[in-house]
């Protein structure tokens, strides 16, 4: 790119010699910002492509709805890959399609983004486990819901293929105790070592092993790099371990895991769970703020449209782990998936081809 | 002055018969911690709320029901927080973050990279601006550009507001001594706070984001300003101001016109201190919305990718040795400027006016032309560079995975185990008990008195288990980090070799923020404790190297010299006379080891170690365990006041600042 002609340049000019300092300096910026930017007003018209379309087909055949103006909004980014798959799929949308300015902010899950969502720093959370923990937040009408996902989570207590395949009997939770003793570690003070899910997640491990009688141990780890850590290496060198892990994960797809079966289940909020029986199937939710979902704005419909199945999820996030960017993966799958992604947008006015 | 060998002499009997009395206690509290092994150990599940830890849920929820009608937040909290926010945006937008629909902020990489080049040279000298122009174009280099100019947004920011409030009370407090009393129990805890655990407070009341990391980083950096410009008013010589004070200078006169600038080197060593202690926590802060190089660190240890958060955190420490640098240079120039000549000083005059035409012309080309508005994506090695950092951690990982399983295991097994069973396993009075006695022989009667106030109060409070979890941790940690100290400070202090060969290192452990080394730690050790301990070392070693090295190379050179030639080897020298004479710095160095152990323990909550710091973690993220995050963020605090008194006690001065943070000293 060339340099731009500035036809202000005059009138920009200051007197500030640089000899008087960072003040001087300062208003040298001030100047420079006054006259417009050569490589900002570029992108201003190269960067808008929806507002730029209806435009231009306006002048040919017949006048189109033109698209409401979407605006600015912003997608939590929840650090699982699972999570990230879902909200590029969604941002690549709504930037592409829809013309919006979309921000993606990295923040735990839960609380945190709930705060944020009130502060407004963040509009939207695409998969959320926390079955009604953010009801506060609904009370205070800060926050609403904005429909199911479309994926299905599930939870559960964990072992390593071999386990099973060497011992069938070790699925049924009645069994465990049994087994307990194949999983003590130095960490798990004689009983068996149940590894619980990372702080966010929902576990109610000490209420199963206490109802069920079970003779381990919660040790909670933190995060869930050190839950696939441990599987890996249990798969790999066939050592005994005992874990917390969920679907859709497409770590599963990589590492085969063995899921252990407490007798069905009673609850949907964790806090009322007895403990005896089993993690909930659980339908991920959407919660986006009420700003957004009184907005109009199309970016709020297609995030109350947005709805895809496990096995979607799971083939992005499959891309991105094996190095694809995740704005290269939602691409990939947003060009395969194309009658899906016009379905997100009935209503909006807007497709893709 | 008694003959080093008095001193010697006295120094060990006296320990000697305190040491008897220890180890007798030890023996006694072993056995009877083994006869009442299980009893009264007040352990409670994670999910489990005692009346404490109700409250303080039940007290969130009301702060956030309150946060848009009470009008405390409308008058007074939320006005902090929008012109904060407003103030950090305002940097940002000038060289981080372009306005909405711009591809640019105000100016492009070159612009900005020339403005910092511009000021560097201002305030210092030629050859620090080249070299910090080098740095900022290896963080541009690892394509970690626009974080690497958010954290800086984020560190200049927040230090030009602590020094706002800093340095108006530091001058205050060094003038007056009832202001300094004042102040003093302030700074003595802000000193001891684990970084983490103010974090889960600021953000209820402030929210996530710009705005509460910048108030925590404040937090963290405003009582090192206010220590060391205190130190810096203090310790000026008295005669030039009862000169002043003679030929009838008024107060104002006499602080502005002689204190002050007798006084300005050590401020801006403050300043210096105070932005490298900024850096650090803006880093952190990521866990609260701050923007910048914590985000991608803080990411790696959520999706394992070892590679990007080691980039992310070389370019961590490319900037702070800049902004080290670049104040420490500005130290030197304020000397330099008084001796050069005039002709020094028209030739600087003139490069300046070169420099500054230069910088006006790489701003205008950092607006018009592509390749110096956005950094060109062939420059960017980020990813390569983090694919071999991510290749060779995944081959230590894998290679001595082996051999770090069996140290864990051994060490915990034979170590861990027992003393956590001592602590956390044997009924709460007997602990209790004990471990004020202990801190009554170690410390005096007031660190005993602290001790069984304190502890009671965790008691009552609900959180005595995970504490003693907590503590057992702690302990074995800074056992460690005292014999990699003491072997490495004292190779340090004895040879100015040693000691340059190590000190990028120290820089870099200083520096570098722990959640870089998790996923590592992780893979070798799993989630255990020993992780978390392995965690705290590399966290806290540095320091302490720093200090014992400080404190051998401080031993005067006659009492080496003097054993020398009474024939003394090598190895006497070391644990005769150096050792010895050093006491203070290493009691200083137990003292930092201890803090800076317990400052990581929150981390080690991400890795499996239980205890305290996996409670402040999970309160963080779940509403109903919020009250017992809150609650084991003031245990933390709670343990470290104990510890601190205990360990204070034989290092008798209180840490400055300086000794807190010092990479580049």
């Amino acid at each position: 790119m060339d340099i731009h002609p500035l036809s202000t340049r005059g009138a920009c000019r200051r007197n500030a010699r640089p000899l008087a300092g960072l003040p001087g300096l300062a208003l040298i910026v001030l100047a420079l910002a006054a006259c417009g930017g050569g490589v900002n007003e570029a992108a201003d018209t190269a960067a808008s492509p929806a507002a730029e379309a209806p435009a231009a087909e306006t002048e040919t055949a017949a006048p189109e709805p033109t698209l409401p103006d979407c605006g600015d909004w912003g997608i939590a980014m929840h650090a699982w890959v699972g999570y990230t798959a879902s909200a590029q799929v969604v941002a690549e949308v709504a930037k592409n399609v829809l013309g919006c300015t979309i921000t993606q902010t990295t923040l735990d899950e839960a609380g945190t983004t709930y705060d944020a969502m009130e502060a407004g720093s963040v509009d939207v959370i695409i998969e959320d486990w926390g079955g009604g923990r953010w009801q506060e937040w609904v009370d205070r009408g800060a926050i609403g819901e904005a429909g199911l996902n479309g994926n299905v989570g599930l939870i559960g207590m964990y072992v390593p293929q071999w386990m099973c395949d060497a011992n069938p009997d070790i699925a049924d939770s009645a069994n465990l105790n049994k087994y307990a003793e194949q999983f003590i570690t130095p960490e798990s003070g004689g009983k068996g070592a149940w590894y619980e899910g990372p702080p966010g997640y929902t576990t109610i491990g000490e209420k199963m092993i206490a109802a069920n009688k079970l003779n381990y141990k919660v040790i909670n780890t933190g995060s869930e790099a050190a839950l696939i850590d441990l599987f890996t290496k249990a798969a790999k060198n066939e050592t005994p371990a005992l874990g917390y892990f969920y679907e859709p994960q497409n770590f599963l797809a990589k590492v085969q895991l063995c899921r252990i079966n407490f007798p069905a289940n009673d609850w949907t909020d964790a806090a009322e769970a007895s403990g005896l029986t089993d993690y909930p199937e659980t339908p991920l939710v959407k919660l986006a703020t009420t700003t957004l979902l009184e907005s109009g704005s199309p970016f709020a419909t297609l995030v109350q449209n947005f709805s895809w199945t496990n096995a979607d999820q799971n083939q992005v996030a499959l891309d991105i782990e094996s190095g694809m960017s995740p704005a290269e993966a939602a691409q990939k799958w947003i060009d395969a998936n194309k009658d899906t992604v016009n379905g997100w947008l009935a209503g909006t006015g807007a497709s893709v081809e | 002055m008694t003959s080093p060998a008095d001193g010697r002499q006295r120094w060990l009997t006296l320990l000697g018969r305190r040491w008897v009395l220890i180890v007798l206690l030890v023996v006694v509290w072993w056995v009877l911690a083994t006869l009442l092994r299980g009893i009264h150990t007040l352990s409670l599940s994670t999910a489990t709320d005692t009346w404490f830890t109700a409250l303080l849920r039940e007290l969130t929820a009301v702060i956030r029901g309150n946060r848009t009608e009470s009008p405390v937040f409308i008058y007074l909290f939320n006005p902090i927080r929008v012109g904060i926010e407003g103030f950090i945006d305002s940097i940002r937008a000038v060289i981080s973050v372009p306005a909405p629909g711009n591809l640019i902020p105000l100016m492009g990489w070159l612009g900005t990279l020339a403005v910092i080049a511009l000021i560097v040279y201002a305030t210092s000298n030629l050859r620090t601006a080249a070299l910090c122009t080098a740095l900022l174009l290896g963080c541009l280099v690892l394509g970690m550009w626009t974080y690497t100019l958010d954290t800086l947004a984020m560190t200049l920011g927040a230090v030009a507001l602590s020094l706002a409030i800093g340095l108006p009370l530091g001058v205050w407090a060094g003038l007056s001594d009832r202001v300094m009393a004042a102040l003093r129990p302030g700074l003595d805890l802000a000193q001891i706070l684990p970084t983490l655990v103010y974090l889960a407070p600021l953000a209820l009341v402030f929210l996530i984001g710009v705005a509460s990391a910048t108030i925590a980083t404040m937090v963290y950096s405003i009582p090192i300003c206010i220590r060391i410009t205190a130190h810096a008013i203090r310790s000026l010589r008295a005669s030039p101001l009862e000169a002043a004070t003679a030929m009838g200078s008024t107060r104002w006169q006499l602080l502005t016109k002689v204190q002050l600038p007798m006084a300005r080197r050590t401020i801006i060593l403050g300043i210096n201190q105070t932005t490298l202690a900024a850096l650090s926590f803006v880093v952190i802060a990521a866990l609260i919305g701050a923007p910048g190089l914590g985000k991608p660190v803080v990411e790696a240890l959520i999706i394992r990718d070892v590679g990007d958060g080691i980039v992310a955190g070389i370019a961590v420490v490319l900037l702070a040795i800049m902004l080290d640098r670049a104040t420490t240079a500005a130290v030197v120039h304020t000397d330099e400027v008084l001796d050069m000549t005039e002709h020094q000083r028209r030739l600087r005059r003139i490069g300046l006016v070169v420099a500054g035409l230069a910088t006006i012309a790489a701003i205008i080309a950092s607006r018009y032309l592509m390749w110096a508005a956005v950094v060109p994506e062939r420059l960017d090695i980020g990813e390569q560079v983090g694919r071999i950092a991510g290749t060779v951690v995944t081959w230590i990982t894998t290679n001595l995975g082996f051999a770090t399983t069996g140290l864990n295991e051994f060490i915990t097994v034979t170590v861990l185990n027992p003393v956590e069973g001592i602590l956390a396993n044997a009924p709460w009075y007997l602990t209790v008990i004990m471990i004020s006695v202990l801190a009554a022989i170690i410390g005096g009667r007031t660190a005993g008195l602290v001790a069984v106030c304190l502890l009671t109060a965790i008691v009552v409070i609900g959180l005595w288990n995970d504490t003693m979890i907590t503590l057992a941790q702690v302990l074995l940690a800074t056992v460690v980090v005292m014999v990699v100290g003491v072997v490495l400070g004292v190779l340090a202090g004895r040879s100015t070799r040693v000691e340059r060969a190590l000190k990028p290192l120290l820089d870099a452990g200083q520096t570098l923020p722990a959640f870089v080394y998790l996923v590592p730690v992780l893979a070798l050790f799993g989630p255990t404790r020993f992780a978390s301990i392995v965690c705290g070392v590399f966290y806290a070693a540095p320091v302490v190297v720093r200090v014992v090295a400080d404190g051998v190379r401080g031993v005067p050179a006659e009492m080496v010299e003097a054993a020398t030639s009474a024939g003394s080897t090598r190895t006497q020298i070391i644990t005769k006379v150096q050792l010895p004479a050093s006491r203070r710095s290493l009691m200083l160095g137990a003292n930092q080891g201890l803090i800076f152990v317990l400052a990581v323990v929150v981390i080690g909550g991400f890795v499996g170690a239980g205890g305290l710091g996996y409670l402040v973690i999970v309160g963080q993220s779940k509403p109903e365990l919020a009250g017992k995050g809150l609650a084991a963020g003031l245990a933390i605090v709670l343990l470290g006041i104990v510890l601190d008194r205990i360990a204070q006690s034989g290092g008798r001065s209180r840490p400055t600042g300086q000794d807190r943070w010092a990479p580049g000293h």
